[in-house]
């Protein structure tokens, strides 16, 4: 038992909640990156690469706001509207004249409300997950509607330019400023998933909510945190948004959280909980980002471009139902078996 | 007047539909080890979780220490020092052991979580019980018995000065039951109080001081261990004498009517030959991971058979997945019954016409409701599983009752063959006995019977014929006559290497 804390640290790295995928992954994503170079040398410029980078991290905003929920074995189908909503309440504040910050400060306030309420309907009021958050969905993209009587806005206008600047258009170090917000969203809640007792909390919630219950963590509790840190998240992303355009779209975010599942899985955190790294999700992330970047670069047509999109991701999915069922082959066959005898 | 630990006075629970406790009491003193009994559903799990906070009362009085504790939760029972190790596991697949048994109560140090400290600290809880896991081990890579041991080792780490244990051994195997029962005894000698739940009335012997029994969710006695015997703890349990703890059922025995010819499937299913007569109940003995469940899964085809052939009354039967194989009348009632046996969201009624629907359905595959009704009606009856009505959940039912229903859902069918699979885990001895009545009633009527069992004085009692397996093959056959314990447990241990070593 002394030998634990000698051991390998490579193993003890890859015995890490699903990082085998991560790496089977980022070695597809350097074959990709390496295919798109070669298909068009202008993927690898100075300035498609910090294109590429501003494009991705929105990617990875609502990626991690989706992998904390999908860890605790629940699904966040609202993280598009809330995003709407963010753009819309922002910039309506806005181009009433008031404050960005302030602004920015109660467009957030009013999004983790909308996660209290997830939490709320799933955990407390038993509903599934899939049905709450699709309630909410809908109500959210209402809100955004409904708060510029169902109009777009204007521009927000020169006296939010320090807002934009922060937000998206800014540079330090030749690297925009929305890359930098990405990253210190990841720092601080990569360390909170990994290194702290909430962290800890969420992924036993995954992975046996009764288990959790009966050890005495406040389920409750948990569910509606990280039900917070996504509609936080998605926030963040819909400000983003909102400094991208100059002005509040209703649609803007649309399908958003299903991008977010898609970068969370491919990174391989388990839709069905207990499961997954925010490293990964910086790597679906990137995928799912380079993807959009290298097929428009090609010249690939858009229609296109979702067919092979949507394959990249049935495929990564499919390589680690396959590769967890090589190592646990009987309950996947029960479970067929199970299936089967059912159906007879 | 004796210092107690715990007392529970009064206290009555009832879920809709059941009266699950009615004016309970019970009480544990300081270094002494509690038997609590009961048939299945007699309350015991539900006592315990109304201790340890996990399940509010109706009524009744709750003291520990002399003091009494309104509203417990699991969070109040821990800082009490009450730790629960539960009938059925609950473990964090995903986690690592000692993440496991720190869950809850995590070490943090400024807003950190100190991994390195709980992983230490785990590993000396494991190493001070003699297992030997790595702390930093997923525990869905565990063995199921390693499992229940870490479970064990997280009541411990709390320090609890009160520990409640629900079956630990079912999963068990004996030499992690004997390490166990050391276990407890040096608690129960360091002061500790433990209060301890077995359908294994033999695993008393060793540990118990005092027994209180429950029937029907009432309090019945509690009695001195050393001034009671097994046979009065049982016709108290039972509220009747039970007359044969294995009653049997002789047959004339006729023609084979199964048999499995050279089975291969994998490293613990070798070149297996098996038959079985008409009127006879064959029973399949030998140690935990000795390939006896492997081969039921085997011939049933839900593992991949690699050669072999299953012959039933004098045809080839080919089977290649379970439906070939309930197609063809031979059915298995497995082991594991969470995971293989029961779907816990449906109800009763549901799971005991699930793989019946074939005989429930008309042409256009409408399920017949009256049919269903009637099936489970007749099959409630026949095992006299104890429920409130066939509507509920599965997962509401007791343990014992669970299991009833497992093998209820196959005998409701006119099988051919049936396997069965450690039938009686978890079951009181009044079920047991039903169990034991239903096989030898499908032996009467021609119906072949293969059982594996982990317990010799089942196998002893029930069997007509002995098979005994070692490391995935077929080591020894016994007729019921020359069947001892020795020579089963002789013929359990040949492994290849010794069968090697004895004859060079
Ligand atoms: N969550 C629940 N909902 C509804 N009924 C329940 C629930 N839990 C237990 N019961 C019922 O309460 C009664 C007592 O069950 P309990 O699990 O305490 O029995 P037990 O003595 O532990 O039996 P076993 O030996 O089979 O484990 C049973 O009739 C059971 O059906
Ligand atoms: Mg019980």
């Amino acid at each position: 038992m002394q030998s634990s804390q000698k051991r390998n640290p490579l193993k003890r790295i890859l015995t890490v909640r699903g990082a085998g995928q991560v790496i089977t992954v980022t070695i597809g994503l350097i074959v990709l990156c390496a295919v798109f170079a070669l298909l068009n040398p202008n993927f690898t410029s100075q300035r498609n690469l910090n294109n590429l980078m501003r494009q991705i991290a929105p990617f990875l905003i609502v990626g991690i706001a989706q992998s904390y929920v999908l860890i605790t074995g629940n699904i966040d189908l609202s993280i598009g509207s809330v995003l709407g909503m963010s753009c819309m309440i922002s910039a309506t504040l806005m181009t009433r004249g008031m404050d960005p910050w302030l602004a920015s400060a109660i467009t957030l306030i009013s999004c983790l409300a909308v996660g209290i309420l997830n939490g709320v309907l799933v955990i407390n009021c038993k509903l599934p997950p899939f049905i709450a958050t699709l309630g909410t969905m809908t109500i959210a993209r209402g809100i955004a509607q409904i708060v510029n009587n169902n109009m777009n806005t204007d521009a927000i206008g020169d006296g939010a330019m320090a807002f934009r600047d922060f937000f998206y258009y800014g540079k330090f170090l030749g690297i925009y400023s929305t890359v930098y917000i990405a990253i210190v969203l990841w720092l601080v809640f990569n360390f909170i998933l990994s290194k702290t007792r909430t962290g800890s909390h969420i992924y036993a919630v995954g992975s046996n909510l009764e288990a959790a219950k009966l050890s005495g963590v406040n389920i409750s509790k948990v569910v509606i945190k990280a039900y917070m840190v996504s509609a936080f998240c998605s926030g963040v992303a819909g400000l983003i948004t909102c400094a991208t355009g100059g002005l509040g779209t209703m649609d803007a975010g649309l399908s958003y959280e299903l991008y977010a599942v898609a970068a969370s899985v491919i990174g391989g955190v388990s839709t069905l909980g207990g499961q997954g790294i925010l490293l990964g999700t910086i790597v679906g992330a990137s995928v799912w980002g380079v993807m959009q970047n290298g097929l428009s670069l090609a010249g690939a047509p858009v229609a296109l471009r979702n067919i092979i999109i949507g394959v990249i991701v049935v495929i990564s999915v499919l390589a680690d139902v396959i590769v967890r069922s090589g190592k646990r082959p009987r309950r996947i066959r029960d479970a067929v078996a199970e299936a089967v005898a059912a159906k007879q | 007047m004796q210092e107690y630990l715990v007392e529970l006075q009064g206290v009555s629970k009832s879920f809709p539909g059941v009266q699950a406790l009615d004016h309970v009491q019970l009480n544990l003193q300081a270094g002494e080890v509690l038997a609590l009994l009961g048939e299945n559903g007699a309350g015991k799990s539900t006592l315990m979780k109304i201790l340890s906070g996990i399940y509010p009362k109706d009524e009744g009085v709750t003291r520990v220490y002399g003091n009494a504790v309104e509203n417990m939760t699991p969070q109040k029972a821990r800082e009490l020092g009450i730790a629960i190790i539960h009938q059925e596991l609950n473990m964090c697949q995903h986690l690592t052991v000692a993440e496991n048994i720190f869950l809850g109560r995590e070490i943090v140090r400024g807003g950190r979580l100190a991994r390195r400290e709980m992983n230490a600290a785990a590993g000396e809880v494991l190493r001070h019980l003699n297992i030997d896991i790595d702390p930093e081990t997923i525990v869905g890579d565990l063995q199921l018995s390693k499992q229940q041991m870490v479970e064990i080792a997280k009541a411990l780490s709390t320090n609890a000065k009160v520990l409640i244990m629900d079956e630990p051994t079912s999963a068990l195997t004996a030499k992690e039951i004997n390490d166990l029962f050391t276990i407890i005894r040096k608690l129960r000698a360091e002061g500790h109080g433990i209060i301890y739940i077995s359908h294994r009335l033999e695993e008393l012997q060793y540990i118990a001081d005092r027994v209180t029994i429950l029937r029907d969710g009432q309090y019945i006695t509690t009695m001195n261990y050393r001034d009671t015997s097994l046979r009065e703890i049982i016709s108290y349990m039972v509220g009747r004498e039970i007359k044969e703890k294995f009653p049997r059922v002789d047959c004339e025995p006729g023609d084979v009517i199964f048999e499995v010819k050279n089975l291969n499937a994998g490293r613990l299913v070798r070149d297996i030959n098996l038959s079985v007569r008409q009127g006879e109940i064959v029973g399949i003995a030998g140690l935990m991971g000795a390939g006896r469940t492997e081969t039921t899964r085997a011939i049933f085809g839900v593992d991949p058979k690699v050669s072999g052939e299953i012959w039933l009354r004098g045809q080839h039967v080919n089977i290649r997945r379970p439906e070939d194989s309930i197609r063809a009348g031979i059915v298995l009632v497995p082991e594991d019954r969470k995971r293989d046996g029961l779907c816990v969201k449906l109800s009763i009624k549901d799971n005991i016409a699930l793989p019946n629907l074939d005989i429930l359905c008309n042409r256009l595959t409408v399920v017949n409701r009256r049919k269903k009704g009637t099936m489970t009606d007749q099959t409630v009856h026949d095992l006299r599983i104890k429920l409130p009505n066939a509507d509920v959940d599965a997962a509401s039912l007791s343990g014992g009752n669970q299991q009833k229903v497992v093998v209820g859902k196959w005998l409701a069918r006119h099988s051919k063959m049936v396997l069965f699979d450690e039938p009686t885990r978890g079951i009181d001895v009044a079920a047991k006995v039903e169990i034991y009545n239903l096989m030898n009633e499908l032996k009467r009527q021609g119906i072949g019977v293969l059982f594996v069992s982990s317990e010799m004085p089942e196998i002893l009692g029930i069997s007509d014929r002995i098979v005994v397996m070692c490391d995935g093959r077929i080591t020894g056959e016994l007729p019921i006559g020359e069947a001892t314990q020795e020579k089963i447990m002789d013929l359990a241990t040949r492994f290849e290497s010794k069968i090697n070593h004895a004859t060079a």
